[in-house]
């Protein structure tokens, strides 16, 4: 069948042109597959991604429910850390809001002279403080960070219904892991609420066996 | 179906609770677990397992230690031993293959990279 624009064409041109035409369709739905299956498969990533995320998330809440009764909360917190995010430098800092100071709870891998320096709350312990969330060195500006705080990867604020319980310091990060990916930001946001609640289980259980 | 077993050995309760996760969800490997190097010796001896996953640093046993321990043992020798470690410099990588290790895999670990990896040693 010949178009409209073929008409007055001898049918040798016709058949040229209806072949290239049918050449252009089957490669616009060839390149229309491609376009789909690249689809696919970056919607099966997020998938997957996401699946990814969970797997480390559910391990977290079972480790730090499982610290409860073991009385290791801080040690479970730096477990998650070393293994789901990548970093044996890890600090607790507790916060005393009556003297505005963080004072060290307990540490891994830091060296307690180093963890002194951030006592004061200056720098990015501050600004987590005033802005009431935590803060990551990789989105500071460069001339506000303190000589210290050059390895500081990040500050997790351990808060609880407005209240600031503490700091979750992570340092520097294994030598394999350049920077922290969207998984290890969710992760960190998990452990702002739950390592908060397990940190004040763990006081409450220190009070009660305290005389 | 498959039925090959794995034997993890992390002391890190978080590493064998992801492990865990991951093997229970993607895989239908049997997983056993061993939490030191020492204890990991005597459970491979015991089970025989298809292909042992081990930390390097733990209590008792480093998992050096016990990958040639295992590798000295006419049992285990053949048994596939990946470590799993923090530590990614060549220095460290080169220790482990010394110790008899077939690979090695650096921490924080990466699911697919594992499962991949674990296919080519298992033949599936």
């Amino acid at each position: 069948m010949t178009s409209t624009k073929d008409r007055g064409r001898s049918p040798a041109n016709a058949s040229v042109h209806t072949k290239r035409a049918n050449a252009d369709s089957r490669a616009h739905a060839g390149s229309e597959k491609v376009h789909l299956h690249v689809q696919q498969l970056s919607l099966r990533q997020q998938m997957e991604r996401n699946h990814f995320l969970l797997e480390r998330l559910n391990a977290s809440s079972a480790r730090l429910i499982q610290s409860l009764d073991n009385e290791d909360v801080f040690e479970a917190v730096a477990e998650i850390i070393g293994n789901l995010i990548g970093s044996e430098e890890v600090a607790i800092f507790d916060y005393s809001p009556a003297d505005e100071t963080f004072s060290p709870a307990w540490s891994w891998g830091v060296d307690p002279a180093d963890m002194e320096l951030f006592k004061s709350g200056a720098g990015m312990f501050g600004r987590a403080l005033n802005q009431g969330t935590s803060q990551f060195r990789e989105r500071q500006i460069e001339k506000d960070l303190l000589p210290f705080e050059k390895r500081l990867t990040a500050c997790v604020l351990l808060k609880s219904n407005h209240e600031v319980v503490g700091i979750i310091a992570i340092f520097g990060l294994l030598p394999q892991k350049n920077r922290l990916e969207w998984a290890d930001y969710e992760l960190l946001k998990f452990l702002e609420t739950y390592a908060t609640v397990a940190v004040q289980f763990q006081r409450l259980q220190k009070k009660q066996v305290a005389p | 179906m498959s039925t090959k077993k794995i034997l993890l050995v992390d002391d890190s309760c978080t590493a064998r609770l992801v492990n865990r996760m991951i093997f229970s969800q993607k895989t239908n490997y049997v997983l056993i677990s061993a939490v030191d190097g020492k204890e990991a010796v005597e459970r491979a001896q015991r089970e025989k397992p298809d292909l042992i996953l081990m930390d390097i640093i733990m209590p008792r046993m480093t998992g050096l230690e016990a990958c040639r321990a295992l590798k000295k043992d006419k049992e285990t020798e053949k048994i596939p031993i990946i470590l799993l470690t923090t530590r990614g410099e060549e220095r460290y990588v080169q220790e482990g293959y010394a110790s008899g290790c077939s690979d090695y895999l650096t921490k924080p670990v990466n699911d697919v990279e594992l499962l991949d990896l674990l296919k080519a040693y298992l033949g599936e």
